[in-house]
């Protein structure tokens, strides 16, 4: 089924295109929160407070390509607003850094899916080390493959400072993953 | 013995070795442009990107074969641009789509344009108080400093209340009679005690009038003798 009569079929109250709509994007959403607030569970709260925001602005919706940017810009807000409140109010306790533990496997074999996890848990955590904008602009360009000009709106920044910062960004997280022994995790595991 | 005492014709300098060849070329390098790997780290994204023109490329390879920390460098970011893609879904869990749809069962969708929600909206946005107090001061100064057209709507009033006391009964005639009376009252209190008049200073004129009053009765007094001459330090000082 394509997208816009998807979106229809939800707009008109139908469970099983919402339940369709869901699916469609929880992983993506969940993903994208993960990324921004390092912790499971709160990327869970998160992405559901994203879709019951989606479900009760269907009329907002995009019908087209912009959807996704869309959503993912609400997801950015979200975890945004998240973080404020994290900064303003920390827990009493040091929360652990989650492990990557539900990544979409592919059909590799476990050696190979062993070494892809372990590659995917060292970009994760330098991520986390990458200034704000930084890490903004490798999570919405390079992982969620969204457009400068996308970005630039996202970010409220003009294109070219995205540009320029895109590769800056790119290096910087390579020089971390080269200090975090990414090449080595290859030979060893 | 070395390699210049059995090089048998020695009228032709020995070849280099590799490391010996480095280490001329990073010494030459140094003395003249500095070194490349700044340069490269420029280009390195663009040659991972494969967007670099092909003599751009071939000078990339040439100094990768040459230096092991830009070529680890370039490789990190290869593996690193095939990492990440595969990032962008994460499972959430099995029982997340039920979660959602639990949430979201009872809610009924809102319209396009709430007016309740934008009011709530606006009201939490952080700066609201800073905003309004801005815009309350603004206002009052405007009020306050304006010219005020008071006596023009006061003489207009009479002429637009006329023609609605005529249908209306005796308690609007009666009404309409004392809006009249008040407004010829405040039109004679306003002639003969005019809130500001329309040829009145503002108040930075008078402010700036004053200043210059000020500056032209220091001009006018007399200078002080120079500090550094003894003249000076003994005359007394002059008394206006």
């Amino acid at each position: 089924m394509d997208f816009p009569h998807l979106l229809a079929l939800v707009r008109r109250g139908d469970e099983l295109a919402w339940e369709a709509f869901v699916r469609q994007f929880q992983s993506r959403v969940f993903g994208l929160a993960y990324h921004y607030t390092a912790q499971a569970e709160d990327a869970r709260d998160l992405t559901q407070d994203v879709f019951v925001r989606i479900y009760q602005n269907l009329a907002l919706v995009p019908d087209a390509e912009g959807c996704l940017p869309w959503i993912i810009r609400i997801t950015r807000n979200a975890c945004i607003d998240h973080l404020r409140r994290r900064k303003a109010r920390p827990p009493l306790w040091d929360l652990p850094a989650d492990e990557m533990f539900d990544l979409r496997s592919s059909d590799q074999n476990p050696e190979e899916a062993h070494l892809e996890a372990v590659r995917k848990g060292m970009v994760h955590r330098a991520l986390q080390e990458l200034t704000d904008l930084n890490r903004e602009i490798i999570l919405l360009k390079e992982i969620q493959g969204l457009s400068l000009e996308e970005i630039a709106a996202i970010l409220e920044v003009p294109v070219g400072t995205v540009k320029s910062r895109s590769n800056r960004a790119r290096l910087e997280l390579a020089q971390k993953l080269s200090a975090a022994g990414l090449c080595s995790a290859d030979v060893g595991g | 013995m070395n390699d210049f005492h059995e090089n048998p014709n020695p009228h032709i300098a020995p070849p280099l070795g590799p490391e010996a060849a480095l280490d001329l070329t990073r010494s030459i390098l140094a003395r003249t442009s500095g070194s490349p790997c700044q340069r490269l780290q420029d280009l390195a994204c663009a040659f991972v990107d494969g967007e670099l023109e092909a003599d751009q490329s071939t000078l990339v390879r040439a100094h990768l074969d040459h230096c092991d920390a830009c070529a680890a460098l370039v490789k990190t970011l290869t593996q690193t641009q095939a990492v990440l893609p595969n990032l962008v879904e994460l499972d959430p869990g099995p029982w997340f789509t039920q979660r959602v749809l639990r949430a979201t069962v009872h809610l009924p969708p809102r319209p396009a344009f709430d007016l309740g929600r934008a009011w709530k909206q606006l009201m939490h946005r952080p700066r609201i108080a800073l905003e309004a107090a801005y815009l309350g001061a603004a206002a009052s100064l405007m009020g306050v400093y304006l010219p005020l057209p008071l006596p023009h709507l006061a003489a207009k009033v009479p002429a637009l209340v006329q023609p609605l006391t005529q249908p209306l009964g005796a308690s609007a005639q009666r009404i309409a009679g004392q809006v009249v009376q008040a407004e010829q009252r405040t039109t004679a209190s306003l002639e003969a005690f005019p809130l500001r008049p329309r040829n009145a200073r503002s108040l930075w004129q008078r402010l700036s009038a004053r200043f210059k009053t000020k500056i032209q009765s220091f001009r006018k007094a007399e200078p002080r003798a120079p500090k550094n001459s003894a003249e000076g330090k003994k005359a007394p000082p002059a008394n206006p």
